[in-house]
């Protein structure tokens, strides 16, 4: 396969990373994805995505300043890397593809 | 995201603990700031509760592989960790081939232990097989029955039965039709084994042959597991003459099973039977024994009865309710029984399969019994190994000292302390896998001796899997008991302090070990003291006076021919006149062990009017005391060297003796509250007499139980019972076989079967010899295994103390004064062990004890004694080395600073 595969919760992540752009972090990825979508997520489950996403080069992190609220400690900011990009596009690209091809569309 | 922070809302403590355990260290620090965050922001969304919830939710969200998995460090691939497990064998093989003497001792500490825990273990294996072989197993039971009357209870396996309408009848008969549950039952004669039954007779043409077995139902052989070889074990004992024989038997008299089927055998002379079925020998682990059964009926209607004893054992269908059944039975037996009976009866059911190791009855209850010793043998080998263990820790601890830089070295090159802990607990495996292979070993050459030693038969158990399984559980387990805390120890030393040469120990460390010392040293006294009380009992009951003499006394039975009053005179007349023979005469029960007593409340009584078997002037209606009855002859008191408080013998000169004449002991006269005994009535049975004297007490069974009341008469014409012969000292062999040549002139039908009456008595005590002899051995094991960790301590001491000992020789200290220094503290431990060991054995030691009529007292000089003993042996051990250290030279320990 040319491209690594997403699934469709990563592509959510992702999407979100690329959204919150310098602010992307566990909680506030969460929290977006929650406001924007309405569909329920877990920190958990945000952080196994970001952590494959990760893996498979799509993100990369570094770890932020510490804050009070979360007692004195900091946090990972993640940020979309080229090859994500280029990964969302592609999907994007073929999506709008099909689309056009559907028959009755619009 | 602006969230307000209050200090004091905080998430549950043991989740975040829970968490900081399993999440992986790098994730760690953004996972617990996600959370908290999180946390504070659900605070104020929902509240401090759902925020607590949600909290905890998430940490265990968070238990996902992806969370827990360690960053892999960079270091150890797979084949660089088995370099290093190579390295760590080699470092352990040369530690072993470099202290040899240390070596030595861990491993045969080790080994004993072992030694010791595998045959307890397969002393308790056996000993846990023994009636538990039947494939019906789990639905067999005995039924007990309990026996309330005059506020006493009494429990035992017997069945009562009654006589009516001349001939007994057995309560319970019909219960098997009453209660669906039970889909077998069977009842079985005891009483027909040594040494208060006896053998029976048995000739098919000319051979002739005494073999012991006994009566059994018809469902016997079905219900149990005593494999029938030839024939049919359905329709076995269905006959009125049918019986069924052993292989061992089949092949005495018709030299194979096969040829056994529907032969004829003549049976004491009396019966023909037929043989129905050949089963296999019986089981050493079965506690029936038997080489013959006959059928029920013929036992119930036509057989003499060694004793009224039966058992009834039933097999019950699998889904039956034990005290549903229980309740049935005794509707059942409360039908049956007599409104005016004055004993109350209850039945009850105990698996077949417990029957051997808690026979005992506490309140009419099964309790107890022999499985007390195999839990004590158990405990035990648990503590035999225990103290070995802490042998290998205090050895291993001493000679860290040793160890102690290479730990050093290795800790700052960069070893982990999991896998120095890995290390030392590897060592401690292999040596415990060599500690392993010496003590099979030792249990292969040993246990021929162990065998004749418990009297049991057990095999080798190499071939099972199970026992390997057993094997390396044991292996596995020594080797972490042991080398865990010289692992846990060795592994926690700083490499600064270590490699600057301070080697300093806490003062918890050296209790701790001291500690281990004095545990050792507590077990081996308690283990000595056992075995000088079980010793001293032993002999007590060997030698003790029985009041009567029991040396060159034999015994025969009488049956056949010497049944017969004239024959039984002729015999008596003409042996007593051979060689070798000093006396003949006759009892109605082998004088050493008379099983029979009347008047005791076990069931078999009537009804309160029916007359005491027993009864003498001035009793009280009712009064009821548990009578030894025994029938002898004229010469009984002379044989037996039985000593007269008062009164007369027996004397063929006075014309009434025979028809007139009782005796009775001193117990009888005491319970009887009779003032002056001589001369009153007494009445056994129909037979009316009075007192012409009274006997000393003398015990007539075993130790165990107290002297009861003796009543004796004379007669001679009873046609059961055993006839005594003295031997004159020396003469034994030819008064045997003067004894045979008169008996097969006049017994010719009978084969000469003899009992020395010494050697029976000794029997008695079986159980008691096996437990000492057992006890003996431990203690000596015990021991030793302690002065090893004992040698241990001192080694270590020395080490420590090298400079010290080197200095004050340059001073003049003599070798005395260092070996003194040395052992100071240990008689200390011993001491100190002793204080607690004393009465914790004597606490044993005395429950034991409770268990005899007649006792030693425990004397002061016993705990001494074990105190001394322990002391002596540490002083050896501990001298030993002191001495060494002591004879060193100190340029030696000191020129290295």
């Amino acid at each position: 396969m040319k491209r690594a595969y997403l699934g469709e919760f990563e592509e959510l992540v992702l999407l979100t990373v690329a959204v919150l752009s310098a602010n992307a972090y566990g909680v506030a990825i969460t929290h977006e994805i929650i406001q924007q979508t309405g569909r329920s997520a877990r920190l958990n489950q945000v952080h196994a995505a970001l952590q494959r996403l990760e893996d498979k080069g799509m993100v990369t992190s570094k770890m932020g300043d510490p804050t009070a609220e979360r007692g004195g400690r900091r946090k990972r900011l993640f940020s979309i890397s080229a090859y994500g990009q280029q990964t969302l596009n592609d999907i994007q690209a073929v999506r709008n593809h099909m689309w056009s091809l559907l028959p009755n569309a619009n | 995201m602006a969230v307000s922070y209050d200090p004091k809302v905080r998430p549950p403590r043991w989740a975040r603990a829970l968490l900081r355990y399993y999440c992986a260290p790098h994730l760690l620090e953004e996972v617990q700031g996600d959370l908290d965050e999180e946390f504070y922001y659900q605070v104020q969304k929902a509240g401090a509760r759902r925020a607590r919830l949600d909290y905890i939710r998430n940490v265990m969200g968070f238990m996902k592989p992806f969370a827990i998995k360690r960053k892999p460090t960079a270091t150890p691939s797979s084949p660089m960790n088995m370099n290093m497990y190579r390295h760590y064998l080699t470092v352990a093989m040369r530690n072993l081939a470099r202290y040899k003497a240390f070596s030595a001792i861990n491993i045969t500490g080790l080994a004993l232990g072992m030694t010791c825990c595998l045959f307890i273990f397969l002393w308790v294996q056996d000993e846990k097989r023994v009636d538990n072989f039947h494939t019906n197993g789990e639905t067999l039971y005995n039924v007990y029955q309990t026996i309330y009357a005059d506020g006493q209870v009494n429990a035992d396996y017997s069945t009562s039965y009654r006589n009516r309408e001349g001939r007994s009848r057995i309560l319970i008969d019909g219960v098997r039709q009453a209660v669906p549950e039970i889909e077998h039952m069977s009842f079985y004669a005891t009483g027909y084994e040594l040494p208060w039954g006896h053998a029976e007779t048995f000739q098919v043409g000319d051979k002739l042959y005494k073999l012991e077995g006994s009566r059994a139902s018809e469902d016997f052989l079905t219900m149990f597991s005593y494999p029938v070889i030839a024939g049919n074990a359905k329709t076995a004992l269905k006959d009125l003459s049918s019986i069924a024989i052993s292989r061992k038997m089949a092949e005495m008299f018709f030299d194979t099973p096969e040829k056994a089927i529907g032969q004829s055998m003549r049976y004491e002379n009396r019966l023909d039977l037929v043989v129905t079925a050949v089963f296999e020998n019986v089981p050493a682990h079965s506690t029936l024994k038997f080489d013959f059964l006959l059928n029920w009926e013929s036992h119930m209607t036509r057989l003499e009865w060694a004793t009224g004893s039966m058992r009834t054992m039933v097999q019950l269908s699998k889904t039956a309710d034990i005290q549903t059944v229980e309740t049935k039975m005794n509707r059942f037996l409360q039908a049956q029984l007599d409104k005016k009976e004055p004993v109350k009866i209850q039945l009850g059911l105990q698996p077949y399969r417990d029957q051997y190791l808690v026979s005992n009855f506490v309140n009419g209850k099964p309790h107890g019994g022999r499985i007390e010793y195999v839990n004590i043998f158990t405990g035990v080998a648990i503590f035999i190994l225990i103290i070995a263990c802490i042998n290998f820790m205090n050895l291993a601890t001493a000679r860290s000292v040793k160890r102690a830089k290479e730990v050093g070295v290795r800790k700052v090159v960069g070893s982990s302390r999991s896998s120095l802990i890995g290390q030392f607990l590897g060592e401690a495996i292999v040596l415990s896998f060599l500690a392993l292979i010496v003590s099979l070993a030792l249990v292969h050459l040993l246990l021929p001796a162990f065998n004749t030693f418990t009297g049991k038969q057990i095999v080798s158990p190499i071939t099972s899997l199970s026992s390997w399984i057993i094997l390396a559980a044991l292996m596995l387990f020594t080797g972490f008991v042991a080398g865990s805390y010289p692992a846990l120890y060795l592994s926690s030393l700083k490499p600064a302090r270590i490699l600057k040469g301070v080697m300093k120990f806490s003062n918890g460390a050296l209790w701790f070990r001291k500690g281990l010392a004095v545990f050792q040293f507590v077990i081996s006294i308690v283990l000595l003291i056992v075995t000088v009380v079980i010793s001293r009992q032993t002999s007590y009951v060997q030698h003790t006076h029985l009041g009567y003499n029991r040396e060159n006394l034999i015994y025969i039975r009488v049956e056949g021919e010497l049944s017969k009053y004239d024959k039984y005179l002729a015999f008596k007349e003409q042996a007593s006149h051979m060689p070798g023979v000093a006396l003949v005469d006759r009892s109605s029960e082998a004088p050493h062990a008379m099983g029979f007593v009347v008047d005791v409340n076990d069931g078999q009584r009537e009804t309160i009017d029916d007359s005491d078997a027993i009864k003498w002037e001035g009793k009280e209606r009712g009064a009821s005391m548990g009578f030894k009855p025994v029938s002898v002859g004229f010469d009984f008191l002379k044989i037996m060297n039985l000593q007269i408080a008062e009164g007369r013998d027996f004397s063929r000169d006075v014309s009434t003796d025979s028809a007139d004449a009782f005796m009775v002991n001193e117990e009888a006269v005491k319970q009887m509250g009779m003032k002056d005994p001589i001369g009153k009535w007494v009445s056994a049975w129909n037979k009316k007499g009075h007192i012409i004297g009274v006997l000393k007490n003398y015990h007539t069974h075993s130790l165990h139980e107290p002297i009861k009341p003796l009543i004796v008469d004379v007669k001679e014409y009873e046609y059961f019972g055993v006839i005594i012969a003295r031997t004159e000292p020396g003469k034994t062999r030819e008064a045997l076989a003067s004894l045979e040549q008169v008996y097969k002139a006049i017994n010719p039908n009978y084969p000469f079967d003899y009992q020395f009456l010494d050697q029976e008595y000794e029997k008695l005590y079986r159980n008691e010899a096996v437990v000492a002899r057992l006890s003996n051995v431990f203690a000596v094991l015990a021991i030793l295994i302690s002065c090893l960790g004992l040698l241990g301590l001192v080694i270590f001491a020395a080490e420590q103390r090298t400079k010290e000992i080197g200095i004050r020789k340059v001073l003049g200290a003599t070798v005395g004064n260092i070996v003194t220094l040395l052992s100071k503290d240990f008689v200390k431990l011993v001491a100190i062990s002793f204080i607690i060991a004393a009465p914790v054995g004597g606490f044993l030691m005395q429950q034991w004890l409770d268990g005899f009529a007649y006792k030693i007292d425990l004397a002061w000089w016993i705990f001494v004694f074990a105190g001394g003993a322990a002391l002596l042996v540490a002083l050896f051990t501990v001298s030993f080395q002191a001495i060494a250290a002591a004879l060193t030279n100190p340029v030696k320990s000191l020129r290295s600073e």
